[in-house]
């Protein structure tokens, strides 16, 4: 008794102490504090000496924000400044994201960029910021009130879907009069980002490619076996299949394994969206025919610079108050410069 | 009572001989049923969409009953034991993931695709088992009970799997290993034929062997196995264990046919596992279950996909008529019940 009583209390010491590693290993991948390193080569350009910028993201889990914190980290190395980056290790949420918003204006920032999961649920915590004197960006998406906010910029993904419709018109060698089959691969019915890349798509097939019908669409759930099981049986089905437009990496990993299983590489055109390293890899192997990219870094430095701006006192006339950074479609005739540039650095 | 005395609880009415039971006996085999479900399944997508009944769409079904098949199976064990295991989603996609991690690293230290092939499997299965037997101390020694205990480590390898890869599906392993899901003979491609080859080892294993013997007896009844001389705690560890393996080969099987590790593979994966254990007539009460059972209900859930796609209905469909297959497979289950403490 006395013996299993102790090895009882051992299992629990044991799952103690490695879920507080655990949790350590967690919060020091989805919370960090960058220390401005003085004295570098671009400190010449630092305006923001001794300031801390705080960065609240969606899901540290999402690719698209760690290339992000790239671009966040070293922007506010190049400004003197220090960054604070914090999110919920995967939930894309409001609800976690409130109390993280709250944390952090407990840190005293003097710049919040903050990248609302919901534009209603996060507005009081930007009215707290700026009553607090705190200087507020929104990245990527924008809460309700944009009066308050100094900048917001973002990605287009309406753009996105446009430009992956023209991809697809190119490699299937579009000819008005002909009729052409695509379907498209989402993840899920109600993200802002599907729905907006859809729409988009959409309606650049009816402006101008009026001989392409979009025969099918399905949702995969973020996982990539369904999105494989979908695509599967849309080749089955429609043995006549012209394209497909895989929404995000998930849609985007499961077609491209359909169509290397089924030995239809290059011959149905493949367009995703994000430029995730190995799905890069994929275009010079001719799996994906063109890859939609957003530039996550470029945003994270231009919104910096602005908070930067703003901080040092300035000339804050340049700044503009709405900042759309276009999409960039990645295909074989990409430079390896730009592959390079593009893809999603973690 | 010797421990071997214990019998598969599972057709209480095959010793009724009268012959108007007969026909009750054949419509009270949940099996026997669910073939009949499985071919009006088939006829009906057929007439709908002819094109249903073709090669094609069979190994699309294949591969995806192979990986469901696998979980379900470590799941009907756990549940015959009167356990549940609701980690082995989870365990799909982090094994799939660790696997893709040091498959990645073998290639690009240029190993040949065959033996990284096969180290791969071994980390999947490793990995998965682990999970099982972490499963198993938190049930033997930290006295949890199967469902927190599973649920703790569903949190846990879903929770590594997205800090390890950053969310991003972790690729570049051997290019040509996609290949071996390409069907072989008829529409079975090689990995879904290990499967079926594995599914015969764990029907052996589970209704020829002392080991199902156990899981029967201390899933009917737990003090009674123990007192007959049953090393409980030693079972329960290797049942777990076991789940924990067939999870991590699932991992394996997803990693080959999507030709990466990705950390959200798997996710949810659980319930349809449960589901088809139910389908198949297993009792979560424990002591009831047979492979023939949940097999058929992963080939019927599988075929509900690829069906309703094929016939242009959203597949969110699938959820409700899985949810009318198990209210009805519980309900013939319960009724059995009745019927077999009746006679």
């Amino acid at each position: 008794m006395r013996a299993s009583r102790t090895r009882t209390a051992g299992v629990i010491a044991v799952a103690g102490v490695s879920s507080v590693l655990l949790a350590a290993c967690g919060s020091s991948s989805s919370s960090s504090t960058v220390a401005a390193s003085s004295g570098t080569g671009s400190a010449a350009a630092a305006s923001c000496n001794g300031k801390k910028i705080a960065f609240v993201m969606g899901a540290e889990s999402d690719p698209f924000f760690q290339a992000m914190k790239v671009g966040a980290t070293d922007e506010t190395a190049k400004q003197g400044a220090t960054l604070i980056w914090q999110g919920d290790p995967k939930e894309y949420s409001p609800a976690t994201q409130i109390p993280v918003v709250d944390q952090v204006l407990a840190q005293q920032p003097d710049a919040l960029v903050l990248i609302p999961t919901d534009p209603d649920a996060l507005q009081a915590e930007v009215t707290k910021a700026v009553a607090a004197n705190v200087v507020v960006a929104n990245v990527d998406t924008h809460v309700t009130d944009l009066s308050q906010v100094l900048t917001f910029i973002t990605g287009d993904n309406a753009d996105g879907g446009a430009k992956a419709a023209d991809a697809i018109a190119t490699a299937i060698g579009y000819k008005a009069g002909t009729k052409y089959k695509v379907v498209v691969g989402l993840s899920s019915e109600t993200a802002t980002t599907n729905v907006a890349r859809l729409e988009g798509f959409k309606k650049a097939i009816a402006d101008k490619y009026a001989g392409v019908e979009i025969v099918d669409v399905a949702y995969s759930q973020s996982k990539p076996e369904v999105a494989n099981t979908n695509v599967n049986n849309w080749l089955t089905k429609y043995p006549d299949l012209n394209g497909i437009f895989a929404i995000d990496g998930t849609n985007g990993q499961g077609a491209a394994a359909a169509l290397q299983a089924k030995g239809l590489t290059g011959k149905i055109a493949l367009v995703g969206y994000d430029a995730y390293p190995d799905n890069v890899k994929l275009i010079k192997t001719g799996v994906f025919t063109a890859l939609v990219a957003q530039d996550p870094a470029t945003e994270a430095r231009q919104a910096v610079d602005a908070v930067c701006t703003k901080l040092s006192g300035g000339d804050v006339s340049g700044i503009k108050h709405e900042v759309v950074i276009p999409n960039v479609v990645l295909d074989k005739n990409s430079s390896d410069a730009d592959l390079q540039k593009y893809t999603y650095v973690a | 009572m010797a421990s071997t005395d214990v019998k598969t609880p599972d057709h209480p009415v095959t010793q009724v001989v009268a012959p108007t039971s007969r026909w009750k006996t054949i419509v009270g085999n949940q099996q026997f049923i669910l073939l009949v479900v499985w071919i009006a399944m088939i006829i009906g997508f057929s007439l709908k969409a002819p094109i249903f009944f073709s090669s094609g769409v069979a190994g699309n079904i294949l591969l995806d009953w192979a990986p469901l098949v696998l979980i379900a199976l470590g799941e009907l064990i756990v549940v015959i034991s009167a356990g549940i295991d609701l980690s082995v989603g989870a365990t799909v996609g982090f094994s799939g993931v660790i696997g893709a991690f040091a498959m990645k690293a073998l290639t690009s230290g240029g190993t040949g695709t065959v033996p990284t092939l096969v180290v791969g499997v071994l980390v999947c299965v490793l990995v998965g088992s682990a999970v099982g037997l972490i499963n198993a101390s938190l049930i033997n020694y930290a006295r949890l009970v199967p469902f927190i205990a599973t649920l703790v480590t569903l949190g846990a390898a879903s929770g590594l799997s997205l800090v390890l890869t950053k969310g991003a599906p972790i690729m570049s392993g051997p290019a040509d290993a996609i290949t071996l899901v390409i069907p072989w003979i008829g529409p079975f491609s090689k990995p879904v034929i290990v499967v079926v080859l594995i599914t015969g080892v764990i029907w052996a294993f589970l209704h020829k062997a002392r080991f199902g013997r156990y899981t029967y007896a201390i899933g009917s009844n737990a003090f009674a196995a123990r007192a007959a001389g049953i090393n409980v705690k030693r079972h329960i560890t290797k049942v777990y264990v076991l789940s924990g393996f067939l999870a991590g080969l699932a991992g394996f099987f997803f990693y080959l046919r999507l030709n990466g590790g990705a950390p959200t593979s798997g996710l949810g994966m659980e319930l349809d596992a449960i589901a088809a254990v139910v389908i198949g007539g297993a009792a979560l009460a424990g002591g009831v279950g047979r492979v023939s059972g949940t097999v058929l209900g992963a080939l019927i859930l599988t075929t509900v996909t690829s069906g309703l796609i094929i016939i242009g209905v959203d597949p969110q469909w699938k959820r409700v008529v899985v949810a009318a297959l198990i209210a009805i497979a519980a309900t013939l289950q319960a009724f059995r019940k009745s019927e077999g403490g009746a006679s």
